[in-house]
């Protein structure tokens, strides 16, 4: 009976030590830094796919300049909500 | 024609030509290369995983902290609901890192400087992510790409962005790893080309920026298959959990 006592009150300590380390973790340098690689080709990669979908709708309409123009500042858009999102992600952390 | 920085990128077959129906499936650097990462990742963790000492030998040591690397990041970044993903997440970590590492050495081929390579496995994720995204929540999935709290007058703009915003990950996953590793490498073969044409007179300080060089591109070559992975992960974190 001490003996399952005892183990319990130590499972109690190695549990709670399992959250402060998870609590720590939570916001290590590591994972910030790579928020912040993600954004810089983000921003870029979003006007390109955008362009790109303007461009193969208009081949596919025949509407050529139209589609692409719409398409573009789409994809400008697109790109800049998700560096709002990423930006607003490492807030939250913060 | 060895000064041309671009060189070094050149794909060629080796040994027979071998067609299935209209695909080429002949063995090239590439291939080699990307068979040498994989036996060479295959020995560390079979040597390191042999002898389970308690006081563990260098190799079982780096074994060790790999793993740990990959399973801590995991943790921290997608839960703990993302732990059945760890072999996916440590098989593309290793073989990304090893891609870059072995093209670092001199002579050696850089995979991962081949936009076709980082988009498939870009790619991979991606469709992957997406149909663990499905299973795990249906068509509430789609729920992904309406935000909350939007006026309906606006709703189909907002949709075709986050439509967009939502493609843009494989690109913006695969652009990053293949520029990164191709603009180092043509940077150094750049370097390395001044010090061949300025000769013994001129040729020092071009030879100290190669060195430095090398030691940033090294760096690099880790951070990037660390991005690589740790946005895999946000990507599932993201299919795992809905609206967080």
């Amino acid at each position: 009976m001490k003996d399952i006592k005892e183990i319990s009150t130590r499972l109690k300590i190695a549990k709670k030590n399992i959250k402060k380390t998870k609590k720590e973790n939570g916001s290590s340098n590591a994972a910030s830094l790579g928020k912040a690689l993600k954004i810089s080709t983000e921003l870029v990669a979003a006007v390109v796919v955008g362009s790109t979908i303007g461009f193969l709708l208009d081949n596919w309409f025949d509407t050529k300049p139209l589609l692409i123009i719409c398409f573009f500042f789409i994809g400008v858009a697109a790109g800049i909500l998700n560096v709002f999102k990423s930006a607003k992600k490492m807030h939250k952390k913060l | 024609m060895d000064l041309n920085p671009m060189h070094q990128f050149k794909v060629y077959k080796i040994g027979p030509e071998i067609n299935l129906g209209n695909i080429n499936l002949s063995f090239t650097n590439a291939s080699l290369f990307m068979t040498i990462s994989a036996i060479l990742i295959l020995s560390l963790l079979f040597l390191g995983t042999k002898k389970k000492s308690l006081i563990p030998s260098k190799i079982q040591l780096i074994t060790e902290m790999s793993y740990t690397f990959v399973a801590k990041m995991i943790n921290n970044t997608a839960g703990s609901g993302a732990k059945s993903f760890f072999p996916f997440v440590f098989t593309l970590f290793m073989f990304v890192l090893f891609c870059n590492m072995v093209g670092m050495l001199p002579y050696s081929f850089t995979v991962t400087s081949h936009i076709i390579v980082t988009f498939t496995l870009a790619a991979i994720i991606f469709i992957g992510v997406t149909i663990i995204g499905f299973i795990k929540h249906g068509i509430k999935y789609l729920e992904l790409f309406i935000p909350k709290d939007v006026p309906i007058i606006l709703l189909p703009l907002i949709i075709v962005i986050e439509i967009i915003s939502y493609l843009a990950r494989p690109v913006s996953l695969s652009v990053r790893l293949f520029a990164n590793m191709m603009a180092g490498h043509t940077m150094l073969k750049v370097f390395g080309g001044f010090v061949i044409s300025l000769g013994l007179l001129g040729g020092w300080l071009p030879l100290g920026f190669t060195v430095a060089l090398i030691g940033l591109e090294i760096l690099i070559a880790f951070l990037q298959a660390y991005v690589f992975a740790i946005l895999t992960c946000i990507y599932l974190n993201d299919a795992l959990n809905l609206h967080h």
